[in-house]
């Protein structure tokens, strides 16, 4: 039957030992199946986008998967590998589904990469003390592999349905930074990033190589916030590698915020009395089909007060796949902040000319000075290192929802 | 330029404690602490309210520096009661400086971390490079016209403060228009005066609109003590309620220059009708002190408001006065991930006003500042 949990194990142990950064100059690749095939793809159809998909893919069902989903079933995307980082879920875990999940996609052609285990600075430890020195979330708790009711970094618990049992599909030995590093380098200019996670492999890559970050066309980053709340997981989850990957200055970086993917969510309707959810399980083919009718039909029928999740890493696969569907971006500065404490993780945003930002008038008296604060008086921009970021503000509802249910509906695309 | 000690009465001439009397009423008692702008702002709107009300009994009204410093808004309150024939209330200079905060820290700051931009919160009042000093008290405009003859009191605010509520406990309602310094140091100085203050009235942060507002981070520590004290009824304005209310809305300013009478009229025409009129584009401000001075003197215009937790950030970053609110009933919420949505260990509690009825709030506005002065006899 399908691989046991121990040598399931043992396979993403091999991957996780082979993939300990190793010193500069130094060979990394123990064993032929390291190699990346997909490190040069010379099958690249022309007119696919070859995307490296860096997720913290934690199932059975939610934003990450369905994000998944879309880059899978999306025909003009080159889907070059996925690489796998501890957020929602410990990256362990998230590996067992994913390798699950291709298996019964029949997409066993795309290497999946074992990423950080870790974040870079932040531990459960330290998060729960703060947590209880500071305060946790009001809006939103949810603190992935750190949740209270989760074990620890190496504890696989069984796939439930329509998973049902670890795949026999095994991930590749390289360590996902190096994966990434390898395949921008052997196509400049080629390799969008989709990044659905924490930043920790981005980081991890950018600090190895940064000569990768100018030969990447766009990097897509799901996180941060305006006013909806300013602290969203991705980024406090490993604030520090945020802040690295947000200020590298890539060509083009683009930030789906909170704010925006909090427009739409899994359960809307389509269209008046059609809800997305019952489009796809009643016409998606199989397993897509299952997934919805187990884990968003069933429970909002047995509780219709159920609001399913926000669509956020749904909104950056669209971003990748069409960026028409966003009507309206800005170009704007951010940073986050990383001192260890109550704003641990927190984004703050600039308009790219904040310098030039209108003053509506110039004062009238003195009593108007507080009405429009007067650039002479007071400092109104970004720190000295802050990055720009594309930031979309406006996304065209019924086209979003359109494209994510023909993805789902469509035949299963086979290797 | 007047001199600081122009300002306040030799010892010998300070007036006693207002003692209770009951005689007073019915009528609410209220010791008013404000960042006492000049002209006209947000805040001598609501000083204007608060005198106008027939349900207030002004204990007295202490100034702290924000907006502007201390002296120059102590002038400018003592001749703002001349104007209005109300000089039995005694005026209090409080603090001239917040707890820790600087202006050059203030400063450096935003150059090193950012100022926040995408609220008006950048706003340092008093700490903006090229504000007048702390001592300096300018001529005061028309309708002012001239300093009062009046004075204020020798005593510190703080002082004032801790009397005035051992000397009425359970009855004294706190409004404070601008930062908590002189709250926070009577309540350092006399914390037995904590479960006698019958309720505070406090206009900072926010939730979604902004993450803090000037009140708060001008003197983040001085907010952090007086949200951390325990007070039993601490209601609080946020920025988000009171951006729903600009000053300019519904005509308004044009009915009170039609039908108020002086001082109220000129204030109106000359600081915010003739302005407008010659900038269209300008935007009015928001009606926070207002808000506050509508909740002491009539709380039914709100239509409601939510048990909160708050705590104040007062790392010295780019983040220094932020707030961070949570509910109240954390543990009935969040589902699985209960436990993990919980304040921080030391959170205040609090009343974040959550709605307000804007036409009763613009007729009770327009009633107050329409109707004839209420003077001192």
């Amino acid at each position: 039957m399908g691989a046991t949990r121990r040598e399931f194990m043992k396979t993403v142990g091999a991957a996780i030992a082979a993939s300990r950064i190793p010193i500069e100059g130094a060979e990394p690749e123990q064993s032929s199946e390291a190699v990346s095939g997909a490190a040069s793809s010379p099958r690249t159809p022309a007119g696919k986008k070859k995307v490296i998909y860096d997720q913290d893919n934690s199932g059975p069902f939610g934003t990450d998967i369905l994000g998944t989903l879309m880059m899978l079933q999306a025909e003009s995307i080159d889907l070059l590998g996925i690489t796998l980082v501890t957020g929602d879920a410990w990256m362990k875990q998230e590996m067992a589904y994913t390798l699950r999940l291709l298996e019964m996609m029949g997409r066993a052609e795309i290497p999946v990469y074992a990423g950080a285990e870790f974040p870079m600075l932040n531990t459960k430890e330290e998060w729960q003390l703060r947590q209880q020195l500071y305060g946790g979330h009001r809006l939103d708790p949810w603190m992935g592999a750190f949740n209270r009711s989760n074990g620890g970094p190496d504890e696989i618990k069984p796939l439930p349905s329509p998973y049902d049992r670890f795949a026999e599909l095994k991930a590749r030995e390289e360590h996902a930074a190096r994966f990434i590093i390898k395949t921008v380098r052997a196509n400049p200019g080629e390799v969008t990033i989709y990044a659905g996670g924490p930043l920790t492999n981005i980081a991890l890559a950018i600090a190895l190589a940064p000569d990768i970050v100018p030969l990447v066309p766009e990097i897509v980053i799901m996180g941060t916030g305006f006013h909806t709340f300013t602290n969203t997981f991705n980024i406090f989850f490993d604030p520090e590698s945020a802040r690295k990957v947000l200020r590298a200055g890539w060509p083009k970086c683009s930030v789906v915020t909170v704010d925006l993917a909090e427009e739409i969510h899994e359960d809307d309707e389509l269209a008046p009395g059609r809800r997305m959810i019952d489009e796809v399980a009643g016409r998606a083919g199989s397993p897509i089909s299952d997934l919805f009718q187990k884990y968003a039909v069933e429970p909002v029928r047995q509780n219709p007060k159920t609001r399913l999740f926000r669509m956020a890493d749904e909104m950056i696969a669209a971003q990748v796949i069409d960026p028409s569907l966003f009507t309206k971006s800005e170009p704007m500065y951010v940073d986050i902040c990383t001192t260890p404490g109550p704003r641990y993780g927190d984004a703050m945003f600039w308009p790219k000319n904040w310098d030039r930002a209108p003053v509506a008038a110039k004062t009238v008296s003195a009593s108007d000075r507080r009405v429009f604060v007067d650039p002479r008086q007071y400092y109104m921009g970004p720190p000295p290192s802050a990055g720009v970021v594309n930031v979309p503000q406006e996304i065209d509802h019924d086209r979003f929802k359109k494209l994510f249910v023909d993805l789902m509906t469509k035949p299963i695309r086979k290797s | 330029m007047r001199t600081s000690s122009d300002l306040l009465a030799h010892s010998a001439m300070f007036s006693p404690v207002p003692q209770t009397s009951a005689a007073t009423d019915g009528k609410k008692k209220l010791i008013y602490d404000q960042d006492h702008r000049g002209p006209l702002s947000t805040d001598t709107a609501a000083t204007l309210m608060l005198l106008q009300a027939d349900n207030i009994d002004l204990l007295g009204i202490c100034t702290v520096s924000c907006d502007m410093w201390a002296k120059q808004e102590t002038a400018y309150a003592l001749r703002l009661l001349e104007i209005m024939g109300r000089t039995e209330i005694p005026v209090f200079l409080g603090a001239q400086e917040p707890l820790l905060n600087t202006k050059a820290e203030a400063q450096m700051r935003y150059q090193m971390f950012g100022a926040r931009s995408l609220g008006d919160e950048g706003y340092l009042g008093s700490f903006a490079k090229d504000a007048p000093g702390r001592d300096e008290i300018n001529p005061l405009p028309p309708p002012y016209n001239r300093f009062a003859q009046i004075k204020a009191q020798p005593e510190p605010a703080a002082d004032f403060i801790i009397r005035t509520i051992r000397a009425n406990p359970n009855e004294v309602t706190m409004y404070c228009g601008g930062p908590m310094t002189n709250l926070a140091l009577a309540v350092m100085l006399a914390p037995d005066i904590v479960p006698i203050t019958k309720e505070v009235i406090f206009m900072g942060g926010g939730i979604h609109h902004s993450t803090s507002s000037v009140n708060v981070y001008f003197d983040a520590e001085a907010a952090k003590i007086c949200f951390r004290a325990g007070f039993s009824k601490f209601t609080v304005v946020i920025t988000d309620l009171a951006e729903q209310v600009h000053m300019q809305d519904d005509g308004k300013v044009d009915e009170i220059v039609q039908r108020a009478q002086s001082p109220i009229a000129d204030l109106f025409r000359e600081y915010e009708q003739k302005p407008q009129r010659a900038n269209p584009q300008r935007r009015s401000f928001r009606m926070p002190d207002e808000m506050m001075a509508a909740n002491a003197i009539d709380p039914s215009i709100f239509t409601g408001y939510d048990e909160m937790c708050v705590d104040i950030v007062t790392h010295n970053d780019g983040h220094y006065g932020d707030t961070s609110f949570w509910d109240a009933d954390w543990k009935n919420r969040g589902g699985e991930l209960a436990g993990q949505n919980n304040p921080a260990i030391k959170a205040g509690r609090v009343q974040v006003l959550n709605g307000i009825n804007k036409k009763r709030f613009r007729e009770l506005f327009t009633d107050l500042m329409t109707r004839p002065i209420r003077r001192s006899k």
